[in-house]
């Protein structure tokens, strides 16, 4: 074979790997054209030729930059994700109510975490599964790296006395296992007495415009997923509050302090963006013009775009 | 693992295509959606990525109807193969009780073959299960690209580098036109009701 029929073939191969989006297998024909092309002094007008290769090489290390890179797995359709929960759940026969359990645990497993804190959530109404249901729960904040966040749900059970004692030892064991798989060193001894732990803030004071309003989907309660719109009535940084009428009773319900809301949409006069907030404080306020109604605090944890 | 309702003479069994990436795994899924419509029993589901890769598996369910009195029911599913998604495949062969492994001929694949056939013996290690007792088919796929001029493996390379120690059935095939797909299948779906007959006696 000469040396263009071989240039030729290995082109046509490189452009089938493509093709069938074998990116390695084509990157390395394309790679060894270009050298026969680069090597040989007969090649006239070697440019163009050069050129064209250059530019398949550059696309196939764009892709294949693209495909190693870990992604998050992304929320699926309520369809595949019923199919993970009904398929991949490996229940215990001898435990009430664990098919439900295992269908959650197989939810976090495939990364579906807001459908997977859902069940968790709602799980931990089931004295039999509190446990598990708590110990996942925390598992899940903690795998999309909202780590305080988790530390503040786990103090709030310790100081409310959510579980057994005996459970509490062993939920916190198991917490400090998981943080410190993430490389997080945290003391979780006495957390009770401690301040109240509050997720950290990835902004910085300075960072985030005026914010005239936000948007949400309530977490939970009645009227859970119901899209609610709160005038800002006053701003220190990346803490905001707002006034709840007290009519808004089913809205006022639907939100505790401790609650992270994941999905933030903030109107400032100059710009819309999203974010995740932290339900720093939630009080009625029991004296003048507005008494009744309640204040909230937000504390704006991350802006994403 | 097969749910077999002896009651209700029901038997449910999962299939689980497993192999590299590309190799043609959701490939011989869409053509058995396709083919085989009489035994389809319900929707395909897959979860792909923006690049339409299998991102966590395909999904096919059949029905084979009445066998030895039994009403049996097939639930077909392929791993993703890509390299980054090893523990989505650890969780989609649980319960695994057959599996069709699809290599890819074309020779620059060799050792990709080789690596996802090891993986996926030490994933059903781990699931306290034997690559040699499990029911399995290979197949050897792409083999149509040979006639367009592309270095693909003999048969017998691909029953060397994969088959030796197995011995398992194995078929040359051409997922894209269907060329081997029903045979593999109809291996598969033979040695899985066969070896659970063994275990549970169900017939």
């Amino acid at each position: 074979m000469n040396l263009e029929e071989k240039i030729r073939l290995y082109f046509k191969e490189a452009e089938v790997y493509r093709s069938q989006s074998l990116l390695d297998e084509a990157l390395d024909k394309y790679r060894m054209v270009e050298k026969l092309i680069q090597e040989n002094r007969k090649i006239q007008n070697k440019k163009p030729l050069l050129e064209r290769v250059a530019a398949r090489i550059a696309e196939m290390e764009k892709r294949c930059k693209k495909e190693n890179k870990p992604a998050k797995p992304p929320p699926v359709s309520d369809e595949a994700q019923s199919l993970m929960k009904e398929m991949f759940s490996f229940d215990d026969p001898q435990t009430k109510g664990s098919a439900s359990l295992g269908g959650a645990i197989a939810l976090a497993q495939f990364g579906q975490y807001d459908k997977a804190i859902e069940e968790f959530n709602r799980l931990l109404e089931c004295s039999e599964l509190r446990f598990e249901a708590a110990k996942h729960l925390l598992q899940c904040w903690i795998s999309q790296r909202y780590s305080d966040y988790a530390i503040s749900l786990f103090q709030k059970w310790k100081k409310t006395k959510f579980l057994p004692l005996d459970q509490l030892e062993a939920l916190r064991n198991q917490l400090q296992g998981m943080l410190k798989k993430e490389g997080i060193e945290r003391d979780l001894s006495d957390i009770e007495v401690k301040k109240t732990v509050e997720p950290d803030s990835e902004v910085e004071d300075e960072d985030i415009l005026d914010i005239n309003s936000i948007r949400f989907d309530l977490p939970q309660g009645p009227d859970k997923g119901r899209r609610v719109e709160l005038e800002v009535g006053f701003q220190s940084g990346k803490f905001i509050k707002m006034i709840i009428p007290r009519e808004e009773k089913s809205l006022i319900q639907s939100i505790k302090p401790g609650d992270l809301l994941k999905q933030i949409v903030f109107y400032s006069p100059v710009a819309i963006f999203s974010g995740t907030g932290f339900v720093s404080s939630k009080k009625e306020i029991s004296s003048g013009p507005k008494r009744g109604d309640y204040s909230l605090e937000i504390k704006i944890i991350s802006i994403s775009s | 693992m097969a749910v077999i309702n002896l009651k209700n003479r029901q038997i449910e069994c999962k299939i689980v295509y497993y192999g590299p990436g590309r190799s043609g795994k959701t490939t011989n899924l869409e053509y058995v959606h396709r083919a085989f419509k009489k035994q389809v029993a319900g929707r395909m589901i897959s979860i792909n990525t923006d690049g339409d890769r299998t991102l966590f598996f395909d999904f096919l369910p059949l029905g084979l109807g009445r066998i030895k009195g039994c009403d049996v029911k097939v639930q077909l599913y392929t791993v993703p193969g890509q390299v980054k998604y090893a523990s989505t495949r650890q969780l989609v062969l649980k319960g695994v009780d057959g599996i069709v492994f699809v290599a890819d001929s074309l020779t620059v694949r060799r050792e990709k073959n080789m690596r996802s056939l090891k993986e996926m013996h030490e994933n059903l290690k781990r699931m306290g299960l034997d690559i040699r007792k499990i029911p399995l088919v290979l197949q050897f796929n792409k083999r149509d690209l040979g006639k367009k001029g592309l270095p693909v493996m003999s048969v017998e390379k691909m029953t060397y580098d994969l088959n030796r120690q197995l011995k398992v059935p194995f078929f040359p095939a051409s997922a894209i036109s269907g060329q081997g797909v029903g045979g593999t299948l109809t291996q598969v779906l033979k040695m899985t009701l066969q070896y659970l007959q063994q275990e549970f006696k169900w017939a």
